[in-house]
């Protein structure tokens, strides 16, 4: 049959497909013709604008939600829509003993090589906390020591990390619980900052520097960039 | 939810599946927030069981996600296009497992339904509806009750013409020329809406 001169049954046709009502070898040769054709496939995708809103007028009900849950984890969203949250993602039992290890390693290599010659190395006994902070690939970026007796912590930058123009690098402690609290902003080579009144101690899993605008992340409770380095904050 | 922007509104929702299609979790949540509710309602009116409808509703986003980077949008409005890939998961579904959905008389909402029988009372402007569901109630609206209902059927149920027919307890013939005809009256009511 050919229907290509037959405008009032191509539209029929369509129709009848979008509906439904087209059923077996007719809808097959049907489809069969849509391969072939790029006229009657807009004429079909008409009919489905025309149709589909015929959608709409079951009216609405909220879908339970889990629904959204479990879309999130079979897609492996989750990670990207909390960024600051890496680390109820990752399985942090194993990432802090692992840490434990690997970065008071990390460190004291650090201390040697951001250091540099020709600068007197503080009092290791002084640097009570460590982070080692490393970008995606696990290559470090920045060194974190907190000196509890002088009330500060010291972060050095490795050479060759730059902030972008019209960013900055706003560094963050992830508690266990609760929001991430803000330490401030990170500027290339060696900046010096107050610890924060609290302290940072056991109850922090973690230390992160996202990247945001200048002046940091307008929201005091999280990052609103991504984060862009983070280590597990360890006990020497 | 921001309140200012009409949730349905199809240029929001395009840019929303087309971020989507960039991979943008955010944008997709957005989507969903502002959708979910339509296509939930219309799984459940299809498969008339939650359950099925919670599966198909999370089927249906999983592959909107995976296939937003193909959405066209010269060929179908956001909404056609999700409610499309909706449609077919849950007639896959029912297929593939073999389930027969008792139907309901009543395909649409309440007030819809209302709205389609006597637009002087229950104003269709003021349903939650899209721009183009409004347009395609107004054809609606015009067409006999008896061939609403048949076309409802056969959109919602995947209905053969025979099995429309026993449904409705009609010859074969009569549901065939209704159908024919209903769709001819939208399609031009609607050239109509769009040229006004």
């Amino acid at each position: 049959m050919n229907i290509r001169n037959n405008p009032i049954l191509r539209q029929k046709l369509a129709a009848e497909y979008v509906l439904g009502t087209l059923r077996g070898g007719a809808r097959r040769r049907f489809e069969l013709w849509l391969h072939q054709d790029a006229d009657l496939r807009n004429i079909t995708a008409e009919w489905q604008q025309r149709l589909a809103p015929m959608a709409e007028f079951a009216g609405a009900v909220t879908p339970p939600k889990k629904i959204w849950r479990d879309i999130e984890r079979r897609l492996g969203l989750k990670q990207h829509a909390h960024s600051w949250q890496f680390w109820k993602n990752d399985n942090l039992a194993f990432w802090r003993s692992l840490g434990m290890v690997s970065t008071a390693l990390t460190a004291m290599l650090l201390v040697i090589v951001l250091r540099g010659a020709g600068e007197a190395p503080a009092p290791a006994a002084a640097a009570t906390y460590v982070a080692a902070l490393a970008d995606e690939k696990t290559q470090t970026a920045m060194l974190v020591t907190a000196d509890a007796r002088h009330h500060d912590m010291e972060i050095r930058v490795a050479a060759g990390i730059a902030v972008q123009p019209g960013h900055s690098l706003h560094l963050w402690a992830v508690p266990k619980q609760g929001h991430p609290r803000s330490l401030g902003l990170v500027t290339a080579g060696r900046t010096v900052l107050p610890l924060p009144a609290q302290g940072l101690g056991d109850d922090v899993a973690a230390l992160a520097v996202s990247l945001e605008p200048p002046g940091g992340s307008p929201d005091p409770n999280g990052p609103t960039g991504p984060v862009v380095y983070k280590g597990a904050w360890v006990r020497l | 939810m921001s309140t200012d922007v009409h949730p349905l509104d199809p240029q929001q929702l395009k840019s929303w599946l087309l971020a989507s299609g960039k991979r943008d979790p955010a944008a997709f949540r957005r989507l969903y927030d502002a959708t979910s509710a339509k296509l939930f309602g219309f799984a459940l009116r299809i498969l008339n069981k939650r359950e099925l409808a919670e599966e198909v509703l999370q089927e249906s986003f999983v592959a909107i996600w995976n296939n937003a980077a193909n959405y066209q949008s010269h060929l179908a409005a956001p909404m056609t296009w999700m409610a499309t890939i909706v449609r077919n998961k849950a007639f896959d579904h029912l297929r593939r497992t073999n389930t027969t959905v008792e139907i309901d008389a009543e395909q649409f909402d309440g007030e819809v339904m209302n709205a389609l029988q006597d637009p002087q009372r229950t104003p269709i402007e003021a349903l939650q509806l899209s721009g183009d569901a409004k347009a395609l109630a107004w054809c609606m609206s015009a067409l006999e009750g008896a061939h609403r209902q048949v076309v409802a059927l056969a959109y919602y149920h995947d209905l053969s013409h025979s099995e429309v027919a026993s449904q409705m307890k009609l010859p074969i013939g009569t549901v065939k020329t209704w159908i024919r005809r209903s769709l001819e009256k939208l399609r031009t009511c609607l050239a109509r809406a769009e040229q006004s």
